[in-house]
């Protein structure tokens, strides 16, 4: 019984370690390839697709006021679950069966480099 | 390696209707190995890509199931004068597709694209779709679901859309209408890591075949 015990313990670290490894340089990435076609690759809302005939502007991260008003909830929220989730443009895509949760996790913390701000504390 | 081959037990017969031969596939081959076409393009499924690294690694995409995705006119027409699909660079946001692509001569692009014709995948499910201008499919396309956002179109004359993911102009033509729908609902099958989201799971499989069918009137 106590080496099943300790073999589960062992398993459940290693699991862990496996999983919740990601470094920062993850989080950029997948805003290059998943977020950077629309919002650009310095966060700018100016990616390719923002063509004259582009019904919104993507959101600027660089924009510090506007995404201080944004909890990482908000973001979470967005990304998952695309732009008429929260009100906004359906060309803002629901990304829940592509990114998984930690991965936005990750895309959340490359947006805050962008604003350089932390959202709403408390 | 067995979709390499002859993945549908129909195609040899469409094949014979069509006039192309088993030899044309097996010259087109030899062509494509010999102008080594695989620098950029792999040929033997299943999907290999499972990183965002790996994505980046391909120079080209991925023709392991052309047969299934492409109409074998366009294709040959193709071969031998390629025009530019995707309007940047591939795996770029910032470069432009300079274009270049390699042109073959007619006898040439004949045989490689009845080469090409042979590789298939199981999961397209032939006569599911139709072409049919719907407005359901039109409404999800331009309204609903973000597509126009990264693919150029053609509405009454003009070209509009986004210019991240592969052109849709002309798609009609260059694509088979039953792996539009395919790929809608098996993404992962074709391109398990890719810049366009997945949507199967988030559409019903009937406004699925609504877009597929209007896609395939463009």
């Amino acid at each position: 019984m106590l080496k099943r015990i300790v073999l589960l313990i062992l398993f459940s670290t290693v699991n862990l370690l496996g999983a919740g490894v990601v470094s920062a340089a993850d989080g950029d990435q997948l805003y290059n390839f998943y977020c950077a076609q629309c919002h650009g690759q310095g966060g700018k809302g100016d990616g390719p697709n923002v063509t004259q005939d582009f019904a919104t502007d993507p959101r600027n991260f660089t924009n510090a006021d506007e995404m201080q008003k944004l909890s990482d909830a908000d973001i979470k929220n967005v990304v998952l679950d695309g732009g008429p989730a929260v009100s906004k443009s359906a060309l803002m895509p629901p990304w829940s069966k592509t990114i998984s949760e930690a991965d936005v996790v990750e895309i959340t913390k490359t947006l805050r480099k962008f604003c350089n701000c932390e959202g709403p504390t408390g | 390696m067995r979709k390499l081959l002859f993945g549908s037990a129909l195609l040899p017969l469409l094949w014979l209707m069509s006039g192309q031969t088993w030899a044309d596939a097996a010259g087109g081959a030899e062509i494509f190995k010999t102008k080594d076409c695989n620098g950029c393009h792999y040929t033997e499924g299943p999907a290999k890509e499972k990183t965002i690294e790996d994505q980046l690694a391909k120079k080209g995409p991925e023709l392991w199931y052309a047969g299934s995705k492409f109409q074998a006119q366009w294709l040959d027409a193709w071969l031998q004068d390629p025009q530019i699909i995707r309007l940047l660079e591939y795996n770029s946001l910032d470069q432009p597709n300079p274009g270049g692509h390699a042109k073959l001569a007619a006898d040439e692009a004949a045989q490689v694209a009845a080469f090409l014709m042979t590789l298939t995948s199981d999961v397209v499910v032939a006569g599911k779709v139709k072409p049919k201008s719907n407005p359901k499919g039109k409404l999800i396309f331009k309204k609903k679901m973000p597509c126009s956002g990264c693919h150029q179109y053609e509405d009454r004359g003009k070209i509009l859309g986004g210019k991240s993911g592969p052109s849709l102009v002309g798609a009609g033509t260059r694509l088979n209408p039953d792996w539009i729908l395919a790929y809608l609902k098996n993404p992962a099958e074709f391109k398990p890591v890719k810049m366009m989201p997945v949507f199967a799971g988030l559409m019903k499989e009937k406004d699925m075949e609504k877009v597929a069918a209007h896609v395939a009137t463009f």
